[in-house]
């Protein structure tokens, strides 16, 4: 690869640069096919190496074990308040676990959205283009992007805050992750192109934990996946709806 | 140390108890060696807690207590004699990277990549471990690892490309041998 901003391109993945120098590489990928290829394929990477990496949880006797080593002259009595928490944790965890595993088997495609959307809340970088304004995330995604969308436009008094977006790949198709605040809560919409012109689309289904929905709008695939409630995940998907209606 | 102390470091110790065993299992490939481990770091860092800057990066600071309990434990001190000769020979630029084939990344479950973050070497391991799992920046990995920046970034380049390499390789023997099948 010749390209000279190549260096400042792997310092830009990993968020080393000034604000300033961060935004002008992110211009560079506008118009050079080479570097964002190499952008797109470390992020990827990145992403791989640390969903894969998250391996091991404390388990609940080392929480009450580190506990006990910062307060040790308190009674033994409130220990059990926190294995009885521990237990109930483990036990929402399961449960959780056997929930949010279901999609996996009906809609892969689902699960895979849903998993990206908690990689995305666990992260402390949750989108690769930060900012509140259409009119710089959508262009982010030119020459990374097979297709375009349109953002809906948010007043003042919209409860809803566009935070940024991220590339994605689903089933080995890559799409946009835009991702909304709506207050405490984070949206993630995923677009991908549709592979099947007739319009598909579900309601909200609160059976798997996180709020998910998905309709089909001038040949793009929306999905919602959010665990903000059912009223807000319609809202959202009704302003894109209006925005892209051809 | 005062009861509002010990919250303080409550506050700030608890919530990096998942990712102190994570670390520590990767580094010492055993639960409960690591479940010792990240106790042993806690009861040490609680009793420096006290002399601890409250400017100072407190993960850098107990991600390094952590490391250097590790190396002066047994399975530390086997791991160590390592460190040097995986150092030799090192030239590999930062920005040396070839692109891999992504489709390839994309497609790798978590098993392969695993096992290609296993393979590294003790230096390179513990540098992706923490700025690519754990999300620091260099800065704050050289802290922890008591190295300067453009060791962290070399080392992260490297262990990159072998993780890239490894998972590249893996997953083309695996097409290789399922389209013969």
């Amino acid at each position: 690869m010749n390209c000279e901003w190549r260096e400042r391109a792997d310092l830009y993945v990993d968020n080393e640069l000034e604000p300033a120098a961060q935004q002008e590489v992110a211009q560079h990928l506008l118009t050079c096919g080479e570097c964002a290829a190499v952008v797109m394929e470390q992020q990827e990477f990145k992403k791989t190496v640390r969903m894969a990496g998250k391996r091991f949880s404390a388990p609940p006797e080392l929480y009450a074990a580190v506990r006990k080593e910062i307060h040790p002259r308190e009674s033994v009595s409130p220990w059990w308040k926190w294995g009885l928490a521990a237990a109930c944790v483990a036990l929402f965890a399961a449960l959780t676990f056997s929930l949010y595993t279901r999609p996996r088997e009906n809609n892969p495609i689902l699960a895979q959205l849903v998993d990206e959307h908690v990689s995305m809340l666990a992260s402390e970088h949750p989108v690769d283009v930060i900012s509140s304004d259409k009119h710089t995330v959508k262009p982010w995604y030119q020459g990374k992007l097979a297709f375009t969308f349109d953002p809906p436009e948010l007043d003042k008094n919209s409860p809803f805050t566009l935070i940024g977006g991220n590339l994605v790949y689903a089933q080995g198709t890559p799409g946009a992750e835009l991702v909304y605040q709506v207050r405490q809560h984070k949206i993630s919409i995923f677009i991908f192109k549709s592979s099947n012109a007739k319009d598909q689309s579900s309601g909200p289904d609160r059976a798997l934990s996180f709020t998910m929905k998905s309709w089909t709008e001038g040949g793009l695939h929306y999905y919602l996946v959010t665990d903000a409630t059912k009223e807000d995940a319609d809202h959202l998907a009704a302003l894109f709806q209006d925005a892209n209606r051809s | 140390m005062s009861g509002l102390q010990n919250k303080d470091f409550e506050k700030l110790a608890v919530p990096l108890l998942d990712s102190l065993y994570n670390f520590a299992c990767w580094l010492s490939g055993d639960a409960d060696e690591a479940r010792d481990l990240v106790q042993e770091s806690v009861v040490k860092a609680l009793k420096g807690f006290g002399s601890f800057q409250p400017r100072t990066n407190f993960r850098a600071w107990i991600f390094r207590i952590l490391r250097n309990t590790f190396l002066t434990s047994k399975t530390g001190l086997e791991r160590r004699n390592t460190i040097q000769e995986d150092e030799e020979g090192f030239e590999d630029s930062v920005v040396s990277q070839e692109t891999p084939e992504l489709a390839l990344i994309r497609q790798a479950d978590h098993d392969l990549v695993q096992a290609a973050i296993g393979k590294l070497s003790a230096s390179f391991q513990e540098v992706l471990l923490l700025a690519d799992i754990e999300e620091m920046k260099y800065q704050e990995v050289a802290e922890t690892l008591s190295i300067p920046i453009g060791t962290v970034m070399s080392r992260l380049a490297r262990a990159r490309k072998q993780v890239r390499n490894h998972i590249v390789q893996a997953a083309s023997a695996k097409k290789t041998v399922g389209a013969k099948s």
